[in-house]
């Protein structure tokens, strides 16, 4: 076991994207490119949205030698208006693999440290050419970095730093890259004019190889609001989740050399004075609330081991063991290891306890996962059969499969909290639907937020009709956690769902000018293939999109017949205006007579009656 | 000379005011409901096949009771119902002017009046509403198809077409004998030695009829239906032998069509259910028979499954249901072979005029 460990940490995190690069969408020079592209612009509006910032995106992509033929070099350019980097981060954002700070549980477009190093490092290989990034983060100053990645050691080799003063903050990468725009063109267009259907309050401005500048301005002035990072649900978790959970709660005994004693000199205000055992616990009592939570450790622990610093320093603490209550350590003036009882009634026994065997299931359960309260918690441990005041830290490997299991298959726990999601909101997706397609008709719906499988998400739906939009039958935008999915159409869940209606019954016949965007925002989209193009079939997402699809479909088919209710108004007043002077004539001559009947009021009447069977 | 018809002279003028006044009576109410601020209406007996019934009185097929109103009221009937409108107008016209008109005519005729057919068959179907309305055959309407028979014989006709009017001709005049059309059609049927009608299927043993002088040995009138007879000839066939007392006898191929030509001369078709004053209730088939083909050792081919087909088809029909016809049919399914009517040149050409055509005339007094 130990000896594979080794062997696995010894490749690193950026060989190991080398040697499997074709699961993170670089598998050709015609996928590179456009995942190039999707994975910078996504950053770019990633980090807008989380300051808050109206985004402005640049993208453009450039040959570098304009006569060659396809695949060639490329520089893929994206520049956006963001809040920048830290130049002290920036070698390390992108220039390993794997660092960032996108690992909280909440919507975001790509996962920061994956996709875009992934770029970096495609178009390292493909051209050994180094990545440059500007960025500005304080709003005066520029820093420019140009540097390679060392694939074996996952460090960046900065080969130029230089610094000038601009106004403004933001973000500039520049790669060059192997890619094959005549055949990734299309999908590059529509994938930049369907981000800034779904990002209504982004301008985004792209310039292709030709040199054509594709602008797409910005249609609304407000953003949504951001969505929070928010704690797991137990129904999103799984065994090894726990785990890690627990060892985050499990604190480590904290390791008492100097640096320690100077940080708990320096929490009790005491660094000069001399205290002794008792003065320390005295003041500890005072402040204990403003104590670090290491801090209180080790004064709980010297609270039994009756010692003041001096002492402390002569011994090292090697065991603490709650449940005999002892705490064993090694005295190096006496060289012997020695064993001190803990008093369970000692106010500091809890402080050990809770240090060393991490919180009770209860406390567990409720400071970790959303929505969980005392009542919750204490009924799921019922139902689990797990006592809640036992000790997270002394849960058996048994224990913690039974936990898991148990959290999978409660019923009684609220669902998900959906203010990690970061819908795009009615308003906005009806300007987005309007300024797009100019359609006659339009209608949007936000369902409220439903789960699957612990994870919440919530549908985002709109449908245009008619105007602008060429009657070549249903067109079907779709969106998750607003990115476009461009590929694997076919097999897709909101696909699914729209060619199941029964569409006679909404008046849609035919090839209609219908427009249907859908919109999936979730902490986890259900994608169905690592290509995260097409949103499998969840029976909670399905339901969901159903009843948002059947409401618009209501509107649409209400549209319908107040349009038709007028077109046949109108085509009556047309047809007896046309037919009944002919009808006149023809009269008029079959009966023998010389003038012609007056039938102007039939001709009214004829545009007036109602539709009849 | 038969001068039988005297008392009856000039039927086709007769016809013709009586579709004219029925015209003009549809046109007055017309124009009064229009006048009067009413949606004014069509009522055309159906002709779905729910309301076609045989019956044995007249011995044809009629429609029943069941009708449609196609009225202006209704936005989608506006259009075919002033499609009707204007075709009564049309024919009107013709009528009166004394012009003829074939259905592609009709179809681009409309154009002028901005009545816009879709296509002919959209045409033709509002021809076959307007017979149905008036109960007259289009070809009262001086509406005629392309596919024209001919007539031979003993008969004087006199014209009523502008510019042949009161003009007689005599049918023998010309070997070929005359096209069964428009002018002949709406001709008044003055004089004839014959005693007889013979209808035979096909142009070449019609030929051969002439050549050989049928109609002056039996006194008989040859028509030539080409194949299933046209409407204008049954319409002729029909007015010879009430018009003029003549017996009709009709001799056809020896297979299951040529017995239906038989049936529809006699009769009428399914898709005329809405005509009268088109069949001959009692001409004769005289053959061929499917027992004339071993009686008379005719050379035979063999049916296709669609002959065969056709014989079940017409075994459901009521007039299949009895006596000759019903054991024809049964004859010609257990032979399975067919035989036409040039099949008696095996024995010499004249062998149809000289044997078999005396034989069967002599065998039909007796049924």
């Amino acid at each position: 076991m130990s000896s594979n460990k080794e062997v696995f940490s010894q490749i690193s995190p950026s060989e190991f994207f080398y040697r499997n690069r074709d699961l993170a969408g670089f598998s050709n020079p015609t996928r590179s490119l456009y995942t190039s592209v999707r994975e910078f612009v996504e950053n770019a509006l990633d980090a807008c949205d989380q300051k808050k910032i109206l985004p402005d995106i640049h993208l453009s992509i450039k040959a570098v030698n304009q006569e060659e033929a396809d695949p060639k070099h490329y520089i893929l350019t994206v520049k956006d208006n963001g809040p920048g980097i830290d130049p002290k981060h920036v070698p390390h954002a992108f220039g390993t693999v794997l660092y960032g700070s996108k690992f909280g549980l909440k919507q975001a477009r790509g996962m920061f440290g994956l996709g875009a190093t992934m770029a970096i490092l495609y178009g390292q290989i493909t051209t050994n050419k180094p990545v440059t990034v500007k960025s500005c983060w304080d709003g005066k100053t520029l820093d420019e970095f140009v540097m390679l990645l060392d694939i074996q050691k996952n460090k960046p080799i900065i080969q130029k730093h230089s610094t000038k003063e601009v106004a403004k903050t933001g973000l500039s990468v520049s790669i060059v890259l192997e890619g094959d725009y005549s055949k990734a063109g299309t999908k590059i267009r529509d994938y930049v004019s369907e981000t800034s259907l779904i990002t209504p309050y982004a301008s985004i401005t792209f310039e292709d190889p030709s040199g054509e500048k594709l602008h797409y301005p910005r249609i609304v002035k407000e953003m949504p609001p951001p969505p929070t990072i928010i704690k797991p649900h137990p129904h999103g978790i799984d065994v090894e989740t726990i785990r890690r959970m627990i060892v985050d709660t499990h604190y480590q005994i904290p390791t008492v050399d100097d640096n320690m004693i100077d940080k708990v000199k320096k929490e009790l205000g005491s660094q000069k004075k001399h205290l002794s055992a008792k003065d320390i616990l005295d003041r500890a009592q005072k402040r204990w609330s403003d104590l670090s939570r290491p801090v209180r450790t080790v004064i709980a622990a010297m609270s039994f081991l009756n010692v003041d610093f001096d002492g402390l320093q002569k011994i090292r603490i090697d065991d603490i063991d709650v449940a005999n209550k002892k705490i064993t350590y090694w005295d190096f003036g006496q060289s012997q290891s020695n064993v001190v009882e803990l008093d369970p009634e000692s106010p500091y026994y809890k402080q050990l306890a809770n240090t060393v065997q991490g919180d009770t299931l209860l406390t567990f359960l409720t400071k970790r996962f959303q929505r969980v309260g005392p009542t919750t918690a204490e009924k799921f441990c019922e139902f689990a059969k797990l006592k809640p005041e036992k000790r997270i830290g002394s849960m058996t490997n048994e224990e913690l499969v039974k936990l898991a299991d148990a959290l999978q298959k409660f019923d009684d726990f609220l669902a998900p909290d959906p203010s990690c999601l970061a819908p795009l909101g009615e308003e906005p997706l009806s300007k987005g639907i309007m300024k797009f397609f100019n359609p006659e008709f339009a209608s949007v719906i936000q369902r409220s937020a439903s789960a699957y499988s612990g994870f919440p998400f919530i549908v985002e739906m709109g449908i245009a009709y008619g105007g602008d939009i060429p009657p070549a039958g249903m067109k079907v935008y779709r969106f998750a956690n607003r990115i476009p999915l461009l590929y694997d159409e076919g097999s897709d869940v909101v696909l699914k769902i729209i060619n199941e209606m029964d569409w006679s019954r909404y008046k849609v016949k035919g090839d209609p000018p219908l427009v249907i965007v859908s919109h999936i925002c979730s902490t986890r989209i259900p994608y169905k293939t690592v290509g995260k193009e097409n949103v499998a079939d969840r029976p909670e997402l399905e339901r969901e999109l159903k009843n948002a699809l059947q409401y618009l479909a209501r509107k649409l088919a209400v549209h319908m017949s107040r349009q038709g209710m007028a077109d046949m108004a109108k085509k009556r007043a047309n047809l007896y205006a046309k037919y009944v002077p002919l009808i006149a004539q023809f009269a008029t001559e079959l009966s023998g007579k010389k003038k012609e009947p007056n039938y102007k009021q039939l001709v009214r009447m004829g545009s007036e009656i109602e539709e009849q069977i | 000379m038969r001068l039988k018809n005297k008392s009856k002279t000039r039927t086709a003028e007769a016809r013709k005011q009586r579709l004219l006044s029925l015209l003009q009576k549809h046109g007055v109410n017309i124009y009064d409901d229009l006048d009067h601020g009413k949606f004014p209406q069509f009522v055309i007996p159906s002709r779905s096949v729910n309301n076609i019934v045989y019956d044995k009185k007249i011995r044809q097929y009629v429609l029943g009771n069941a009708s449609a109103v196609r009225s202006s009221r209704n936005m989608s009937q506006l259009r075919s119902y002033t499609q009707l409108a204007w075709l009564a107008f049309f024919v009107n016209r013709l009528v009166r002017e004394g012009k003829s008109s074939t259905l592609r005519d009709i179809y681009y005729s409309s154009q002028a009046f901005s009545i816009d057919f879709e296509d002919q068959p959209e045409s033709d179907n509002i021809i076959v509403d307007l017979e149905a309305v008036l109960t007259s055959p289009r070809e009262e309407f001086h509406i005629f198809p392309e596919e024209r028979s001919s007539v031979f014989g003993d008969l004087t006709i006199e014209y009523t077409v502008p510019g042949y009017e009161g003009r007689r001709v005599n049918l023998s005049d010309h070997p070929d004998g005359y096209l069964i059309g428009p002018s002949l059609s709406s001709a008044e049927l003055v004089d004839t030695s014959a005693e007889l009608v013979i209808a035979i299927e096909k142009g070449g043993l019609f030929t051969r009829f002439v050549e050989e002088k049928v109609h002056k040995k039996f006194k008989a009138i040859i028509v030539d239906t080409a194949g299933q007879a046209p409407r204008s000839t049954r319409n002729l066939l029909r007015r010879l032998n009430s018009e003029l007392s003549l017996p009709v006898v009709i001799l056809a191929d020896g297979d299951v069509y040529g017995e239906h030509i038989a049936m529809v001369i006699k009769s009428g078709s399914a898709n005329a259910a809405h005509l009268r004053e088109l069949t001959v209730p009692d001409a004769k088939w005289l053959g061929v028979w499917a027992t004339d083909i071993k009686k008379y050792k005719l050379p035979t081919i063999p049916m296709t499954e669609a002959d065969i087909k056709r014989i079940y088809d017409l075994q459901k029909d009521p007039r299949y249901q009895e006596g000759n016809w019903k054991k024809q049919l049964e004859v010609f399914l257990k032979l399975k072979r067919k035989a036409e009517l040039e099949a008696f040149s095996k024995y010499g050409l004249t062998n149809i005029t000289d044997k078999y055509l005396p034989a069967k005339l002599e065998e039909s007094k007796s049924f």
